[in-house]
């Protein structure tokens, strides 16, 4: 039932986006011109691809047009494409393409996650377009990208630098009812600084690198989906993701950063 | 009709704190009128910062031009400084402005109703009288509206529980009175949204002004802010001069640690963030998220963000030819959604309007803005930005601008606020024409 609710109320957002809203002057200004470019451009992407020449239908981004804070945009990600019979996707990647260091995430789904929907803040150092890759099991690929502006705005300066203990506060929201092979909305957030290792300290020292590499959620023993991160994740990960559980059992989330230090928090599921 | 050019240079002068540009046109001599009536007949929508210096700038530009200003109150209530009737610094009567100067002084025609509609294809507008305005330029200055379907539990009746007095009148005095009943040692709670929205320095104002009515009158009561971001406007010097005043009376939850509010209990006073922590409030001030006003959906020049893009060098709307928009409802960044910037966006539009009306390019736009906030009576902080078109969009002048010193002396920050109110008081002068 919400499965297909909500892929008719994502396909009816992007027909907006597509038609309803663009006057003239934006579709000047509007990325589908040269969309394409924006992962033919980027190595990153490239390597992702490889070789293949991606669907452009069906993958959409859900990014603000403009941003005030670039240190954490708020992004989604859905699919609402055609596949074939018992394909999904499997791995979904997110570059911020004029970030030095592109790579923003990679998702790795399965059966029981399924379904989609994900969504997360990212770091965007300035005006530039972020790219989204996906590939299905059965070995099809989509991409899509879109423009974020960033304005800095010094009405908006931040206060002081107050970083977060890594691995803190893990939190996790999730319904702990669903009934069998609908899609369960799971949102998790964790302090931690996310160090890009590019930014220096007051004395002009370079701050170590310091990030959240890894989130994997289980349930009972199987992987239900994982999450690779990288820096142009903002600070205090947050995502927000589904799984479509089929069995009763116990979810088990695990944040592992780069120091090799965990965080794990738990909670049981019953499924109907 | 002399009256108006006799004030200019004492004008020129509050234009030049505006920084708005219309001055160009003040050195041509506009030619008046087309076809022996009128050099054409410009409608308003709204009457606040922006829409009534529109309204006011428009007949400086050029006096031939109609102006007909549509706004449905006699009596506007601004949303600065209503912060300070909460916090028992002012009373409702030193915001409130009317629109005598508009009609007496400038010959604007000050229409007390709702505009109901718009036609862009016929360049019309309906009244909820019943009347029909044709209109050659459509100025539109809706201000926001608050998303009723944002919040789980919140909407327009709520809101009669839990006020958001996000546009000042009555539920800026709905939410004094709640205030004013508490018992001593209560909770204030109030729910910020995430950007953008109106006022970006707003809610955390309102915190110290609450504060200050709280140490004053209710010495064993607290502040606690539910924020739906992680950083703020001012945010340094807020937590400093709250702490510096308050000591822990005021406490700031951001969105990393469960910060935002997903769901709202008016009944009981009780909110839930996104993470399943839930808050119990004495009062509760919910600042929901917002769009442009909704006249702004019926002339179709909002996009799927809610807001208004503009032509940055006009601010004629990006999807709608003739109709420009000024004030929080546009599309900005990074002038914030702030009086200042509508007053000083209205004079760009008002110069362009004009212009565009003789066949003439719009001049160069430029824009200013500052935000003073109070923390404290004597207590005022402030950031200042400067705002020009590059490469085909705003952008904030470097080097130009800029915010309070974080650890400055109480006297400079009395002086501030001794700012604030030469501020208020001439940027209402300079939009309505209130005296002091």
């Amino acid at each position: 039932m919400s499965h297909s609710y909500r892929i008719k109320t994502a396909l009816s957002r992007r027909k907006v986006l597509q038609h309803g809203v663009a006057g003239l002057g934006l579709l000047l200004l509007s990325p589908f011109a040269w969309a394409s470019g924006a992962w033919q451009q980027l190595d990153a992407a490239q390597q992702v691809l490889n070789g293949a020449t991606p669907i452009t239908q069906g993958l959409t981004l859900d990014l603000p047009h403009v941003s005030e804070d670039g240190s954490a945009v708020p992004l989604g990600i859905q699919f609402n494409g055609d596949l074939a019979d018992g394909d999904y996707l499997t791995d979904i990647h997110l570059f911020a393409a004029g970030n030095p260091q592109p790579e923003i995430a990679t998702f790795r789904l399965n059966e029981l996650s399924r379904y989609p929907d994900i969504a997360t803040r990212v770091r965007l150092n300035e005006t530039q377009h972020v790219v989204a890759i996906a590939k299905s099991h059965q070995g099809q690929t989509f991409a899509v990208s879109q423009e974020v502006r960033i304005t800095v705005s010094g009405c908006l300066m931040r206060g002081e630098d107050n970083q977060p203990e890594p691995l803190t506060n893990p939190r996790v929201s999730v319904n702990q009812q669903v009934a069998a092979g609908d899609a369960l909305e799971v949102r998790t957030l964790i302090n931690h600084p996310m160090e890009t290792g590019l930014r220096e300290d007051s004395n002009g020292e370079r701050l170590p690198r310091h990030i959240i590499e890894q989130f994997t959620v289980r349930l009972g023993d199987e992987v239900a989906f994982e999450a690779e991160l990288h820096q142009s994740i903002s600070a205090n990960p947050y995502l927000r993701f589904h799984l479509t559980p089929h069995q009763s059992g116990e979810l088990v989330f695990e944040w592992q950063d780069d120091q090799d230090k965990q965080a794990r928090h738990t909670s049981e599921l019953s499924v109907s | 009709m002399s009256q108006p050019w006799n004030r200019l240079s004492r004008r020129q002068l509050l234009k030049g704190l505006g920084g708005a540009s219309a001055l160009p046109l003040l050195g041509a001599m506009p030619s008046l009128a087309i076809g022996g009536q009128h050099a054409g007949h410009v409608v308003v929508v709204g009457g606040g910062f922006g829409g009534a210096t529109a309204a006011k700038y428009l007949k400086r530009a050029n006096p031939a031009i109609k102006v007909t200003l549509v706004e449905p109150a006699e009596v506007f209530y601004t949303c600065p400084f209503s912060n300070l009737f909460l916090g028992g610094l002012r009373d409702m009567r030193s915001i409130a402005h009317n629109y005598d100067e508009l009609r007496q002084r400038y010959d604007v025609d000050v229409i007390h109703a709702l505009a109901e509609d718009i036609d862009a294809d016929t360049h019309k507008v309906r009244l909820s009288t019943g009347d029909t305005l044709h209109y050659d330029r459509l100025v539109l200055s809706p201000g926001v509206d608050m998303r009723w379907d944002a919040l789980d539990g919140y909407d327009e009746a709520t809101a009669e529980k839990a006020p958001h007095a996000w546009k000042a009148g009555h539920q800026t005095t709905l939410l004094k009175q709640q205030l004013e009943a508490m018992e001593d040692g209560g909770t204030f709670i109030m729910v910020a949204p995430d950007n953008p929205y109106r006022c970006p320095p707003g809610p955390y104002e309102r915190a110290g002004m609450v504060a200050h009515y709280f140490k004053e009158h209710k010495p064993s009561s607290k502040v606690l802010i539910l924020d739906a971001k992680d950083n703020f406007s001012k945010q340094g010097l807020f937590t400093a001069g709250w702490q510096h005043l308050y000591g822990d009376r005021i406490e700031w939850v951001g969105l990393s640690n469960d910060g935002r509010v997903t769901r709202v209990d008016a009944d009981n006073l009780e909110v839930e963030t996104e993470f399943g922590t839930r808050h119990r409030a004495d009062v509760l001030n919910v600042i929901p998220p917002q769009k442009a006003g909704w006249i702004a959906d019926r002339a179709g020049v909002t996009d799927s963000s809610g807001w208004v893009p503009v032509k940055p060098d006009t601010f004629e709307s990006q999807q709608v030819n003739d109709i420009y928009v000024v004030g929080d409802a546009t599309v900005a960044a990074p002038m914030p959604k702030s009086g200042f910037c509508a007053n000083a966006q209205a004079k760009v539009v008002a110069a362009a309007i004009a212009s565009s009306l003789e066949q003439q390019p719009a001049p160069t736009a430029y824009w200013a803005n500052t935000c003073y906030s109070l923390v404290g009576p004597n207590y005022g902080i402030s950031v200042a930005g400067v705002y020009r078109v590059t490469d085909g969009a705003i952008a904030e002048v470097a080097g130009a601008g800029g915010i309070s010193p974080a650890d400055a002396p109480d006297t400079v920050r009395a002086l501030e606020a001794e700012y604030a109110v030469g501020w208020y008081n001439a940027i209402c002068q300079d939009t309505w024409g209130t005296q002091v």
